[in-house]
């Protein structure tokens, strides 16, 4: 039972609809050397910012002070799938209308988060997934690559939903999608639940391309193969145990 | 009697002994308090006589009472395993919980831009 998202338009859309409703969560581990570029990039376009800082002992909460309307601190680090779950209850909590994930080390751009939101303001869709495959992928570095596609494979094979790229940080949901999300899986394996709660929850889902960007600090931070595998086990146990 | 067996058998009655103990006085519910001392007491005979290990194993199919008493160990220490991980995991999703619920209610607009106008006043910490 495959579910073919379509692919969306992403140049006609730019432009910023009124953002007061918009909340950006941006869960944050160690990420003081980046997060301040992150924050004040996106400031200019967004009001609500939420970075919810995961136990991290370099100062990102700090950093985070001077430039995010909403701090939270996990007082211990619980993992990605876990601050995300608490930024977006406290974006619901706070009356968000529409919930943007955002990573914290620079890799997303500003611009993209108006095109994922375009489709849910326009009710075509209630999630808007954020994919570096679709149309150009620029800059990808190669084992980064094979890596991915074995993330959208393992996705496929497990949620029997067809997505280009099930593992990128940028996603946007409407406030009632948000509220039927709730991410058990405290660390990376997240990204597939999500999927799997989607799907299940019968909304309304849709791939839109955006780029990442790659750098140095981004790729460091980012999940090696190792990792990759440390997460398909930690997500299959979830299964098994839950 | 042999050597080991004089050792094993007073290491197993401490033990038995000790757990019967920890059950009279309140440390461990009755059912973990007899459940040890079983396990004891079925260790202490086993060290003892040695052949009823062996008329058991016969029993079962299996042809010595050192392979019985090696595949019981095995599966024992799986399923304990398995329930401590399960146990883990759980204990993992309430700290997330409780580390949640804490960020949540502390959490106050520390803010260079004032939350916009209309938006609900800050929730006061209550969970929903």
């Amino acid at each position: 039972m495959d579910t073919q998202p379509e692919v969306f338009d992403t140049a006609a859309h730019v432009s910023c609809e009124p953002c007061e409703g918009v909340f950006i969560v941006i869960p944050a581990f160690n990420e003081a050397p980046a997060i301040g570029a992150v924050l004040s990039e996106l400031r200019t376009a967004y009001p609500n910012i939420v970075v919810v800082d995961d136990g991290s002992t370099d100062g990102t909460a700090q950093v985070a002070r001077t430039a995010a309307a909403y701090v939270l601190r996990h007082a211990i680090n619980c993992g990605q799938g876990a601050a995300l779950q608490t930024g977006i209850e406290f974006a619901l909590q706070r009356g968000a209308e529409y919930i943007v994930t955002f990573d914290a080390d620079g890799q997303h751009r500003v611009e993209d988060v108006a095109a994922l939101l375009a489709p849910i303001r326009s009710g075509e869709c209630d999630i808007a997934l954020g994919s570096r495959f679709l149309g150009q992928s620029v800059g990808v570095p190669p084992l980064r690559r094979v890596v991915l596609r074995f993330g959208v494979l393992f996705t496929r094979l497990v949620s029997r939903v067809n997505l280009t790229d099930a593992h990128n940080g940028l996603r946007a949901f409407s406030r009632r999608a948000a509220q039927r999300i709730n991410l058990r899986l405290d660390r990376m394996a997240h990204a597939t639940e999500l999927i799997d709660q989607v799907r299940q929850s019968g909304l309304r889902f849709k791939e839109v391309p955006v780029q990442i960007r790659y750098t140095a600090y981004s790729l460091r931070k980012g999940q090696s193969a190792r990792g990759a595998i440390r997460i398909v086990l930690h997500y299959l146990l979830g299964r098994v145990l839950q | 009697m042999n050597l080991f067996q004089i050792l094993a058998v007073a290491a197993v009655t401490g033990l038995f002994c000790l757990s019967l103990a920890a059950m009279l006085r309140g440390w461990a519910t009755r059912r973990e308090g007899l459940a040890w001392a079983v396990v004891w007491l079925a260790t202490g005979l086993a060290i003892l006589l040695p052949d009823l290990t062996t008329v058991v194993a016969k029993s079962l199919g299996i042809h010595r009472g050192a392979d019985l008493v090696l595949y019981c160990t095995v599966i024992v220490m799986l399923v304990g395993f398995f329930m401590v991980y399960a146990r883990l995991r759980r204990l993992r999703r309430d700290v997330t919980l409780l580390t949640r619920h804490l960020a949540i209610r502390e959490a106050a607009p520390t803010s260079p831009t004032q939350p916009p106008p209309g938006s609900p006043p800050p929730a006061n910490g209550s969970q929903t």
